[in-house]
């Protein structure tokens, strides 16, 4: 016996009916590796942290997140980099500016080419991490240095992520048309509804008469 | 959005003798703050657990939620409903990956997830273990089902944890549409034909027992829930949000001239509370351990598409792969 449902795709599937032997355990990575994702809500505003996505490539995450992250919302710009490529200092208390906490030692060798590096800041925690800027460096170590520089002093910074700026995959200038969206798609949108004006008509068609 | 992730058994609780007090105490600060607690944060067993619980039952719920719905797109009447009801449910599966994700910075991989899932030993939502027979019933889970959630969520959203809160000021902001589709599917429905009339009537009284048992039975007020409370893991309790479910709707249901199938709702004015019939709380147990109308096909459905896709998975899987936990 199979499976009957209301649906008939899904009676169609002949799955088995009663019990089944419990299924086997995922495979580890079977849902693949972890990407984090930053969008920019439009044009001339900061990245900002939407969210991870798991993907097997940097170009299928970027299709994943661009899925995900700007599906439904203005959107002009995305970045995605890999987990493993960000490196995170310690959190601080809101308030507090993670700089003034972190001793930052000189590194000791200053003989490779320097190299861009992005910086993003976490204002408030429970907030997303934002785009501070790019720098150069020679080693995260080194940019996290050089970023307490040039934007250590802005207020409250309560985490700091970095990561190569070779490492994050940008969308490009020309591709911005992707998040094009067609004006019909409108039922997307609460305000497509006009639900107050069919309960009035109704309510007016239907008002109850001392003369019934 | 589905959330009715409080229902379900909590946690052993083991009144946090194990936890380093300096560190607890600490942790407790931060939060009476009103600071959010961020992934690598120290963190009690109890807050960690408890967390994973409810953002995972709650990511289940969205997934299998989209289900019932999502078998309604292709029947949905009219291409503009087609094309709504298929955007609502690519949110709700969108809004599982979100929660899934969340879960994962708390230690817990999506593979285990899924697993736990499918073999029966993680839950979701109950109500998603009754049919939709009709359109009609489609149009009250869009409407009712969705709006019991938001309701949890609101809640939910200012909770302690960073990620969770985050991932919910998303859903939340996705959804505004979801309700508003739901509620102009009853309202097209509750004032056409009489034939349509008699239909979206009989999905409220299909619907109306689970939806009252959406928020959970009373909580028990124990030391467990004070704690969880007071870290914000637990941010009301399932009769305040029953009440303001009742508060919300009732009265919108009854502007459309239909009948909520309870002789005995009302609202005492005097202490402002509504009164209802005591749910089935057998049958939600009994339902919510697997014998409900749906379970086994919902599990049986979720299976076939974790174990049909898997090949396309292992093909595409980077040997080189290596397990991250996401950063926030």
């Amino acid at each position: 016996m199979s499976l009957k449902s209301l649906d008939p795709r899904v009676t169609r599937l002949n799955l088995p009916e009663g019990e089944v032997p419990p299924m086997e355990e995922k495979p580890e990575l079977d849902q693949f590796e972890t990407y984090e994702a930053f969008h920019q809500k439009k044009e001339g505003a900061a990245h900002t942290y939407v969210g991870p996505v798991h993907a097997p490539n940097e170009d299928v995450a970027f299709l994943f997140a661009k899925e995900q992250y700007s599906r439904r919302f203005p959107c002009v710009g995305l970045w995605i980099v890999r987990t493993e490529n960000i490196q995170v200092t310690p959190y601080g208390n809101d308030g507090e500016n993670v700089y003034d906490m972190l001793r930052i030692e000189e590194p000791a060798e200053r003989t490779e080419q320097p190299e861009p590096y992005e910086i993003f800041h976490l204002k408030k925690r429970g907030k997303a991490h934002t785009h501070a800027g790019r720098i150069m460096a020679t080693s995260y170590l080194g940019a996290l240095q050089e970023a307490k520089q040039q934007f250590g002093d802005k207020g409250p910074i309560v985490n700091v992520w970095i990561a190569k700026s070779k490492d994050v995959l940008q969308s490009a200038e020309e591709d911005k048309d992707m998040w094009t969206t067609i004006p019909e798609k409108k039922y997307r949108e609460a305000i497509a509804y006009k639900v107050m004006d069919k309960i009035t008509k109704y309510k007016e068609e239907n008002k109850p008469t001392t003369a019934q | 959005m589905y959330g009715g992730g409080n229902v379900f058994e909590a946690t052993k609780f083991d009144n946090l003798q194990s936890e380093d007090p300096v560190k607890l105490a600490e942790f407790e600060a931060r939060i009476a703050r009103g600071e959010k607690i961020e992934p690598t944060d120290w963190m009690p067993e109890l807050y960690r657990k408890q967390l994973i619980r409810m953002i995972e039952q709650h990511a289940h719920s969205e997934i299998i939620g989209a289900l019932p719905e999502g078998t309604w797109i292709t029947r949905a009447p009219g291409f503009r409903r087609k094309m709504a009801q298929m955007a609502k449910v690519q949110d709700e599966v969108g809004h599982a990956q979100l929660l899934y994700s969340a879960a994962e910075t708390l230690g817990k991989s999506r593979e285990q997830m899924l697993t736990d899932l499918i073999n029966g030993k993680s839950k979701y939502s109950n109500v998603f273990n009754y049919p939709a027979f009709t359109w009609a019933d489609s149009n009250i889970i869009s409407w009712l089902i969705d709006a019991g959630a938001i309701v949890n969520q609101m809640a939910n959203a200012k909770g302690s944890y960073g990620p969770y809160s985050r991932a919910l000021e998303r859903i939340c902001a996705e959804e505004a549409f979801h309700l508003k589709y739901g509620h102009d599917a009853v309202v097209h429905m509750a004032t056409g034909t009489p034939k349509q009339r008699e239909m979206i009537q009989a999905a409220l009284n299909r619907w109306w027992p689970p939806i009252m048992t959406f928020f959970g039975p009373s909580d028990k007020m124990s030391t467990h829930t004070e704690t969880l409370m007071r870290w914000k893991v637990k941010m009301a309790s399932n009769d305040e949000c029953r009440q303001q479910f009742l508060d919300m709707y009732v009265p919108k249901i009854w502007e459309l001239g239909l009948t909520v199938p309870d002789p005995k709702l009302k609202k005492n004015q005097e202490t402002g509370q509504w009164e209802y019939t005591e749910p089935d709380w057998d049958e939600f147990k009994r339902v919510i351990n697997g014998d409900g109308p749906c379970n086994a096909e919902r599990l049986a459905v979720r299976r076939t598409a974790e174990e049909r896709g898997a090949w396309v998975r292992r093909a595409l899987l980077n040997p080189k792969a290596k397990y991250v936990k996401p950063l926030a």
